[in-house]
């Protein structure tokens, strides 16, 4: 059965493709320009619960894939069209990755929106602090992106720490 | 008055787990907190786009130290829905006894935490004892007192050992036996009340707008629980309730822990009533070394003692998997939340709040 809200999506927000698993899990791929009104959209229709920022570096494509995970606070004896999850994602370039922030719509985005800046590289537009936040040191290239080797970086880095000589006790 | 800056943490009687918060004080009053995670950061999502699909199971489980059950399941639950695997009967119902089990052990662990940092030494005791208990449950049916690798795609590693299921019952009892003692030297006790009536207070609105889950919405009045809201396992064979309270303060947020923990020993005991005596507890699945799950991607959830814990998964065909996002509840607790529900408190009360709020660092950092 198709959710109610993909009919009002494909109506409201033209080149939207729509992937519908089942019931509960809608993926949907739209443009970068009408990507933030898709979360106020659906933001305002009750789902107001964004679970997750994530990114997917497709680099055959040489494209970043940006994931908005948006559910609804829900309990249990409602309709079971609100119990849905929307998957909702959008592609920006590889070369100069930059989005703007949704913070204004969801708070809870600013940290997964620096922690994509630190992993992969991606500038969020108008973020009031893209500080690192996870990791310790710098890398040459973002560590989550594909191209990053983590074996070379590993030999290169660590193999010049020399070994702690173990005293002789006897 | 002259602002001052003070860390606190990682190393703080009050701060469970290497995690740090930078607060800006005048007085006694913390004007701003800046959450400071990164310690654990150990990066196991980009480890694990260069192992195979089972290889993972070990990574995972230390993803949350204190409660790796849940997240065995979650990957599980994504390896099984990008793969188009069935789950037996009889393995739904061991996980999510397996699951309750794991929850009741979580918040005995949590609230050792709390009672320890308010100085409640002998109720911290009696959780840490109880704990263990269930850790002796687990040793038996697994093997490992900790990181169980218990649950794997398909159902689960092995049944229940002959007569495991009196042994749970037993203990459940003797564990549930000491409610009445527990209420009386820690959950009714004029001191604990003082101590976290008022404190980290959240409105409804503030911890639905910030991304809470889990018993700090519980504590605000809300359902919310994705065991009864998209179930999985055999959540849905057995009737249950969501116990919930009103006050949206740590106050609030233990006590909905404590009648957590007691509903989900009620439910242990539904669930093995109703279980079916006997059937295979793993579906068949390929050579591990040769598997490969076909592209696509999927986003699974499930509710962990701290609240909805998500898994965003992606395949691109192979072996290994392309990508690995856990949504972990700590994460929206201990940075968005904390943040906020920290700011005009009294330095007295960070570890107040933060362990009500139940934040688990190597949840955080991954």
């Amino acid at each position: 059965m198709t959710h109610p809200m993909v009919k009002n999506l494909k109506s409201m927000f033209k080149p939207i493709a729509v992937k519908q698993q089942d019931e509960r899990r809608i993926m949907l791929n739209v443009p970068k320009d009408s990507l933030m009104s898709v979360l106020i959209f659906l933001k305002n229709s009750g789902y107001a619960h964004l679970g997750l920022i994530s990114c997917v570096d497709r680099i055959a494509d040489n494209k970043f894939e940006l994931v908005y995970i948006v559910s609804a606070y829900v309990e249990e004896d409602v309709d079971d069209s609100m119990k849905a999850t929307f998957v909702v994602s959008t592609f920006v370039s590889r070369k100069d990755p930059r989005f703007i922030t949704c913070i204004p719509v969801f708070i809870n985005a600013e940290p997964y929106e620096r922690e994509l800046h630190e992993l992969y590289g991606i500038v969020f537009e108008g973020h009031p602090r893209l500080t690192p936040l996870l990791l310790e040191r710098e890398y040459p290239i973002p560590p989550m992106r594909k191209d990053f080797d983590s074996r070379a970086y590993v030999e290169e880095v660590f193999d010049t720490v020399p070994f702690v000589d173990q005293e002789d006790d006897s | 008055m002259r602002e001052l800056e003070l860390y606190y943490g990682p190393q703080h009687l009050g701060m469970v787990g290497n995690f740090s918060i930078t607060l800006k004080v005048q007085g006694d009053r913390i004007v701003k907190a800046d959450a400071n995670p990164g310690y654990l950061h150990r990066g196991f999502e980009k480890l694990m786009e260069l192992r195979t699909w089972m290889q993972n199971f070990p990574l995972v489980c230390r993803i949350n130290v204190v409660e790796p059950d849940h997240i065995e399941l979650v990957y599980a639950m994504g390896v099984e829905r990008l793969a188009g695997i069935e789950v037996p009967e009889r393995a739904k119902f061991i996980r999510s006894i397996y699951c309750e089990l794991a929850r009741v052990a979580s918040h005995l662990f949590g609230l050792w935490a709390y009672a320890n940092m308010l100085g409640f030494d002998t109720a911290a005791q009696w959780a840490m004892y109880h704990r263990d208990l269930l850790l002796d449950l687990f040793e038996e049916l697994t093997g490992a007192r900790v990181y169980h690798i218990y649950i794997r795609p398909g159902g689960v590693r092995r049944d229940f050992p002959r007569g495991f299921e009196q042994k749970i019952v037993s203990t459940l009892h003797a564990i549930g036996g000491k409610v009445p003692d527990y209420n009386s030297l820690f959950f009714e006790n004029r001191l604990f009340k003082k101590r976290a009536k008022g404190v980290g207070t959240l409105t409804r609105e503030e911890a639905m707008n910030m991304g809470g889950v889990g018993h700090t919405l519980k504590a605000t009045g809300m359902k919310y629980d994705i065991r009864k809201i998209e179930p999985y396992a055999a959540y849905d064979r057995v009737d249950w309730d969501v116990p919930v309270y009103t006050g949206g303060d740590a106050w609030s947020r233990l006590l909905a822990i404590r009648d957590e923990m007691i509903e989900s020993v009620h439910m242990i005991f539904k669930l093995l009533d109703t279980m079916p005596a006997k059937g295979s507890v793993c579906t068949k699945t390929p050579n591990p070394f040769k598997w490969n799950i076909p592209a696509g991607e999927a986003y699974v959830r499930c509710e962990s003692s701290r609240g909805e814990l998500g898994l965003y998964i992606v395949s691109d065909g192979g072996d290994k998997p392309y990508r690995v996002h856990f949504r972990t509840p700590s994460y929206s607790h201990g940075l968005t939340i904390l943040e906020h529900a920290l700011q005009g408190e009294n330095i007295a009360d960070v570890g107040n709040i933060m362990i009500s709020l139940y934040v688990v660092a190597p949840e955080i950092d991954r």
